[in-house]
């Protein structure tokens, strides 16, 4: 009985999560019209190959960078042991700020019920660092990961950060579909390996 | 003709400078010449083990032919592998005894000292005799299921379905019989939390079940009613426990009953004991690729522990110091 009342409120906190990060897309998506039309190709990262290297955060021609972090409702752990929202080494689990691996404490984490957590990036803090998506990759599902918001990025002719990615990762998208959000578009069920 | 020396100097100078600019930028995002991650993710003080804890030497790497391997399970001297829909058994000797390919494709393998197989397939379950053939299928489960590890226990057969977050016991006909959903009956003990396709469950020498609860890094153990017995439960990202979303990821139990255990993030295998405690460390991180997968785990009759590198395809084979 208990279990069906833990599931059912993770579910409704997926999907309300969900339906709040559709709309503040959807928002941003609005704005992004306002600079690109549905026609026009827009720069975008591949989460599934981006390699964590830091230079989102370095080589965008603005400052901060037009990349951010978003977070994958349906596929987050919620992982009491986060690794992308704890630094390695970390004395306690509490959101203090010696804990947090986020170096400009961009992430907040906020208890729900035992044993589920809500994060939020707060996205004028955000530098596209990737330390959060590497860790959260390393030891969790890779639900936090990196896309360029388009209300930010001036759609330069050749994105400076795609000259130096060492993945490329980051590929040209149609501005009416601009996000390449993991869970939208992941690769099976939902799991990574 | 004079006259167009300046021009020519002009346009020599931009093309040099221009190439100039291109072969800087070239080779300054080789890999050998990138500037150091300021924000790079750093766990290295958690990769470095104690040398007076790894008491596992590594003796054998046997290759495999196939680079999709994705099953393993040992029984009675012999080891069984599941790659795409083919079935291997190798012998005590190394040697391939069979290989066989299957109506379907195997995610997880449990193999009975007498020789028949239990394959899980994603969503139903097949019993295969020990030359493969399959002598009973399930109901299909759903097409949501996703089996991950399976076991035997008497004349039970326990499956462990990730994404229900729940294990079904089935007889050996392959009829569901049961459901086991991790309750505790204590309200701050929670059922099955299956942040990912990892969820693994394995029989003690003792008959005992015991089953992952990845989410807050414990392996339970059920009676056969589904009550929960016992526990072990260590989070930390150090060598003393479990971190992430999914481990342990994969764990076996050696002939005396002490568990082995496979994680992902920091990839390692270590011996525990049933109070928790790390006892020893069979393979450090510094064995395996950086970003690869929890290598499958089985103990050998004779104490010896196999490890299924997925990355490199083969069995790894690491006996007591
Ligand atoms: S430059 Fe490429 S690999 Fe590096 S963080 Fe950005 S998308 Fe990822
Ligand atoms: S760790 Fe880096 S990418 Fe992640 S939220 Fe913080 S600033 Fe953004
Ligand atoms: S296109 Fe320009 S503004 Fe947008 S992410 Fe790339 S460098 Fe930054």
């Amino acid at each position: 009985m208990e279990r069906k009342k833990t599931k059912s409120r993770r579910e409704f906190i997926n999907s309300s999560m969900r339906f709040g990060m559709i709309l503040a897309l959807g928002g941003i998506g609005g704005l992004a019209f306002r600079r690109t039309t549905g026609d026009q190709w827009v720069w975008q990262i591949d989460p599934f190959k981006c390699s964590w290297c830091g230079r989102c955060a370095t080589h965008c021609v603005l400052n901060p960078s037009a990349v951010k972090c978003v977070h994958a409702y349906e596929l987050c752990g919620y992982c009491d042991l986060c690794g992308g929202y704890l630094i390695p080494g970390h004395s306690d689990r509490s959101t203090a700020a010696e804990n947090q691996l986020c170096p400009t404490a961009a992430i907040d984490r906020k208890f729900i019920e035992e044993p589920y957590y809500e994060y939020k990036i707060d996205e004028d803090l955000c530098i596209g660092c990737a330390k959060c998506a590497d860790g959260c990759s390393s030891f969790g599902n890779g639900s936090l990961h990196l896309q360029i918001m388009h209300h930010l990025c001036v759609n330069c002719n050749e994105c400076t950060i795609a000259r130096v990615c060492p993945s490329d990762a980051i590929t040209r998208v149609k501005g009416s579909d601009p996000y390449l959000m993991k869970g939208d578009f992941t690769k099976s069920t939902g799991f990574e390996d | 003709m004079g006259r167009k020396w300046p021009v020519i100097l002009i346009v020599l100078l931009s093309a040099a400078i221009i190439i100039a600019v291109i072969v800087t930028e070239h080779t300054s995002t080789l890999p050998g010449r990138r500037p150091p991650n300021p924000f790079a993710y750093d766990v290295d003080e958690f990769r470095s083990v104690d040398q007076e804890l790894i008491r596992w030497r590594e003796t054998r790497q046997v290759q495999l032919d196939r680079e999709d391997i994705r099953a393993m399970a040992y029984a009675g001297g012999k080891i069984y592998l599941a790659a795409g829909n083919e079935l291997q058994v190798i012998g005590s000797d190394w040697s391939r005894i069979l290989r066989r390919n299957l109506p379907g494709e195997p995610t997880c393998l449990a193999a009975a000292r007498e020789g028949w197989i239990v394959a899980g397939m994603g969503n139903h379950l097949a019993i295969l005799d020990s030359d493969g053939e399959t002598i009973a299928v399930s109901e299909v489960l759903g097409a949501e299921s996703n089996i991950t590890s399976v076991a035997i226990l008497d004349d039970d057969i326990y499956a462990a379905d990730a994404t229900g977050r729940r294990v079904l016991i089935f007889n050996r006909e392959l009829e569901l019989t049961g459901e086991l959903r991790g309750d505790s009956g204590v309200s701050d003990v929670h059922g099955f939390i299956v942040p990912g396709a990892h969820f693994s469950l394995a029989v003690n020498p003792e008959d005992e079940l015991w089953i992952t609860n990845p989410g807050i890094h414990a392996l339970q153990n059920y009676t056969a009613s589904g009550r929960l017995r016992s526990y072990i439960q260590r989070s930390s990202f150090g060598i003393d426990g479990f971190s992430g979303c999914c481990n342990p990821v994969h764990f076996t139990f050696l002939p005396d009953g002490r568990f082995v255990t496979s994680e992902k993030g920091i990839i390692r295998i270590k011996v525990i004991i049933g109070t928790g405690e790390v006892e020893s460390v069979v393979a450090p991180p510094e064995l395996f690729r950086d970003g690869t997968r929890a290598p499958a785990v089985a103990a050998g009759d004779n104490g010896n522990i196999l490890a299924l590198d997925f990355d490199r395809n083969m069995i790894r084979i690491f006996e007591p110091i």
